[in-house]
């Protein structure tokens, strides 16, 4: 007697069979330090089955400098010059906060003037901070076109940024009670000082209006591209609960539906007498995370043009001691740089050196939700999600 | 804690340090006054301060996990940074500073939380004892910890008890010693005391030339 088994049923054995001999072992996939995706030395060590990534370690500190403990041996102003290199696609969103944090354990203010530079500087940085990210993110989904286009605007911003202060990424400009003066501009605490080179209003104005014409054209190139589309939207979704239990910031976190900036909240500088929005995404996707970034740079060239018509003249210098020597006391001060909660906690104990300096970065913390957020994903997706938090690694290790 | 002015001869010679601007923002001191005192009741702590802006909480060991559960709940669910100061005064490297007389050598943990609706943050922060420097892990309390844990670890030697995962985060694992204690030495301060020295004490007095005109000098100097 022979016994012949129903067609379908033999199908499914079949099947099971070749299910069981493909079934893939564990394997662990080592990412980086050295690849294009980690933004520099950052190195992911994943294990993988087969497409789906189980879990996910990532391995920092390739670029841990020590920042911390090079701070307790510098007097104040070195500290500004060495504070630049953390967050090194927005030098100058990083002095702000610290030199605020030591003029407030001072008891100093700096002058009107000298903080709608520090505000037309800083949104200077955000725009090419994101204009980095816009050139970068598609890229690494495989549209190199828009790199193009937004560095070459980016590059009018970096230039502006440059005839300022000297620098084009560190440019070392902001002095405790103020800012530096331009070159051979004479004193800094006269009435009217030489510190913007001339034409700089003008070309401020024009590159504003050459930054809103490429976030049209990135708009048309990049968020309605059906390709792009189909590798972020609903990719990398990160609810709006954890992105607060992690610490992530800035506009990954409004990417996640929280409208939190602390522009609106920190009054360091005088961002309350300029109108500007807070876009905020929906499904906190890398989609969203993208178009925020997107929209944030359409309203930094709102604020920059709002306060290039009212920068008022005056002194860039509030009096300041030669030699820095700050009370005892703590203070904490933080900003919204262009990658989120960037602060200083300064203890001084007296004296020209501070006996402690806490950075809080805000890469560190975006970055540390990445092993909840990349468990369960497919590896190609894992390039998607990873560039569009936005870190640099400098500002990571410190 | 209040600043003494006697201190401070540069306010003599031009400068204004503090008697300029009294309170940047007075309006801010008093939000942060009134957040500090609200979270110290939620959390029930005993003291609190708001010097400079910055609101802080001071918490028993015993209750840290339960105190910072408890601000979490009341409204700061944004979970800044968590790190922690050596107040062993013991510094090896750069300027020493005054050692008041009830030095008590001990470890500051602090954590900062802030609200994400509106400007109210508080740090809150604990002590540990300088033998015995071990504290339980918020990482249940606040998933982000788990990093800035494993960074306070290693720099401060700090054991974070429960800690999921608690090895080194930024140094090699074969590295000896916790760099941000002020008993390790910083090697290049060792080599080279204090390389500011000449550009930092030189200036107000005019007694040697400033660095101004050393540079000033040399490249004069290259130019015949």
């Amino acid at each position: 007697m022979t016994t012949r088994l129903d067609p379908t049923v033999a199908m499914h054995l079949s099947d099971a069979a070749v299910s069981v001999e493909l079934e893939t072992p564990e394997m662990t996939l080592n990412i980086g330090p050295q690849h294009p995706s980690t933004h520099g030395v950052l190195r992911l060590v994943a294990k993988v089955d087969g497409e789906r990534v189980d879990s996910v370690e990532p391995v920092i500190g390739y670029m841990h400098r020590g920042y911390e403990k090079l701070a307790e041996v510098r007097t104040y102003a070195q500290i500004t010059a060495l504070i630049n290199r953390i967050d090194w696609v927005s030098g100058f969103c990083n002095e702000v906060p610290f030199v605020i944090a030591v003029e407030r354990l001072m008891g100093i203010e700096a002058p009107e003037r000298a903080q709608y530079i520090r505000l037309i500087l800083a949104e200077m940085t955000r725009i090419s901070s994101h204009l980095l990210f816009m050139s970068s993110y598609p890229l690494e989904l495989g549209a190199p076109t828009p790199l193009m286009y937004a560095l070459r605007e980016r590059e009018h911003v970096m230039d502006l940024i440059e005839g300022v202060t000297g620098g084009r990424f560190h440019p070392n400009f902001n002095r405790v009670g103020g800012v530096k003066p331009a070159a051979g501009g004479g004193s800094s605490t006269k009435k009217v000082v030489q510190d913007l080179p001339s034409g700089f209003f003008d070309g401020t104005r024009r590159a504003m209006d050459r930054v809103d014409l490429v976030c049209d054209e990135l708009d048309t190139l990049v968020t309605g591209n059906e390709l792009f589309r189909a590798r972020t939207v609903g990719v990398g979704i990160i609810p709006p609960d954890k992105a607060l239990a992690y610490g992530v910031s800035g506009p990954n976190l409004r990417a996640s539906g929280v409208g939190f900036d602390l522009r609106k909240h920190e009054h360091i500088l005088p961002y309350d007498d300029i109108e500007f929005e807070i876009p905020v995404g929906r499904n906190g996707d890398c989609f969203d995370r993208f178009v925020v970034r997107l929209q944030e740079i359409r309203q930094a060239t709102r604020i920059v043009r709002q306060a290039v018509d009212r920068i008022p003249a005056g002194p860039l210098q509030a009096k300041v001691p030669r030699i820095l020597k700050v009370p005892q006391g703590q203070c904490y001060v933080r900003a919204e740089n262009p990658k989120g909660e960037m602060g200083y906690f300064v203890v001084s104990e007296g004296g020209r050196i501070p006996y402690r300096v806490k950075i809080r970065s805000a890469s560190f913390s975006n970055l540390s939700i990445l092993p909840w957020i990349l468990a369960g994903q497919l590896i190609p997706d894992l390039v998607a999600i990873m560039g569009s938090l936005d870190f640099v690694l400098g500002d990571v290790d410190r | 804690m209040t600043d003494s002015p006697s201190d401070r001869p540069e306010a003599a010679d031009g400068g204004t340090a503090r008697e300029t601007a009294p309170d940047a923002g007075s309006a801010n001191a008093s939000a942060a006054a009134e957040i500090a005192g609200r979270v110290a009741e939620q959390v029930g702590a005993t003291s609190w301060s708001a010097d400079y802006d910055t609101a802080k909480v001071y918490v028993d060991r015993d209750r840290w996990v339960e105190a910072v559960a408890a601000a979490r709940d009341g409204g700061l669910p944004f979970f800044s940074w968590l790190s922690a100061i050596d107040w062993s005064r013991q510094v090896e490297v750069g300027e020493s500073v005054a050692a008041p007389d009830d030095l008590e050598e001990r470890y500051e943990v602090m954590c900062r939380l802030s609200s994400v609706t509106d400007a109210s943050a508080v740090h809150l922060v604990t002590s540990l004892p300088k033998d015995d420097p071990t504290i339980a892990t918020l990482v249940p309390t606040f998933g982000g910890a788990e990093w800035h844990e494993r960074e306070a670890a290693e720099m401060f030697g700090i054991t974070f008890e429960g800690h999921p995962h608690l090895v080194k985060l930024y140094l090699p694992d074969a590295f000896e010693g916790n760099p941000l204690r002020k008993s390790f030495a910083l090697l290049a301060r060792e080599v080279k005391p204090w390389p500011g020295t000449v550009d930092v004490e030189g200036m107000p007095g005019a007694t040697g030339p400033s660095t101004e005109n050393v540079e000033a000098a040399a490249m004069e100097g290259g130019e015949e």
